[in-house]
């Protein structure tokens, strides 16, 4: 997929989060949408990324209202609101 | 205060095609306004689905009537939840914004669809405000008004991934 990646919100992430897309995107590309692989192949990727994310996600006053966020679960529906 | 707006639309691609370029659909000349966009959680469920969790940050465009409650705000939060289903050829996505929620909180349901050569996608936005009935035509027409320019970038924004893409994978098998 090219080789143009948009940014980490910690730019000390963004080199990390370019390594990670790109294996990312060959397995997804490559295996996962090919029915070939359904095992998480970027574990090292994976690791480094979330350890900078995790560390950088701290200092954002967004933590609280991302942590509940999480929680949600909108497809539970069927993938439609529940009260349209 | 809620309001619902709905849009289909389908893509002259591929569903594999189109769930690539959503992954990877920022940076695009059509979405200046996002900043970074980050994976939080990722697995392949028990029954093959890919489930993401990624973070999304925008500069602020809230309406100007907003102002006198928040001041100037110069950057928002995005949750962004999907769940990929191969077999069936189907995706679902759900965003939400997560902070200045009691002021508005816009959230969308999208499902992208494969339709043989092509996707189908109908997107669902949900607009709640817990300002009352004196407030509720300004948010009424602002939000009209920002889903339809939304849903026009959003759609531009996968167009221009989808082109890109298709030149690399070309590039690729040439």
């Amino acid at each position: 997929m090219g080789n143009v990646m948009s940014a980490s919100f910690a730019p000390e992430c963004t080199e990390l989060k370019g390594k990670y897309d790109k294996c990312f995107n060959d397995w997804y590309s490559e295996k996962f949408l090919k029915g070939l692989s359904v095992e998480n192949e970027c574990q090292t990727e994976w690791y480094e990324y979330m350890e900078c994310v995790q560390a950088s996600l701290v200092t954002q006053g967004v933590k609280p209202a991302l942590d509940e966020a999480r929680k949600e679960a909108p497809f539970e529906n069927d993938g439609k609101p529940v009260d349209p | 205060m809620v309001l619902w707006h709905n849009n289909s639309h389908t893509f002259g691609n591929s569903f594999d095609a189109v769930t690539i370029a959503f992954f990877n659909r920022y940076p695009n000349p059509y979405a200046s306004h996002v900043l970074s966009i980050d994976t939080l959680s990722r697995h392949v469920d028990e029954d093959g689905k890919l489930v993401s969790t990624r973070l999304i940050k925008k500069m602020g465009k809230l309406p100007k009537w907003v102002k006198p409650f928040l001041g100037k705000i110069s950057e928002s939060w995005i949750i962004e939840h999907s769940v990929v289903d191969t077999k069936k050829g189907e995706m679902l996505t759900y965003t939400r914004n997560l902070d200045h929620t009691k002021i508005i909180k816009v959230e969308e349901y999208t499902r992208f669809e494969r339709d043989g050569p092509d996707t189908h996608v109908k997107s669902m936005v949900k607009f709640s405000s817990g300002f009352g009935i004196g407030i509720k035509n300004r948010i009424e027409s602002w939000s009209h008004e920002k889903f339809n320019e939304n849903i026009k970038k959003s759609r531009q924004g996968m167009t221009f991934v989808l082109q890109r893409l298709d030149l690399s994978l070309n590039e690729t098998s040439t």
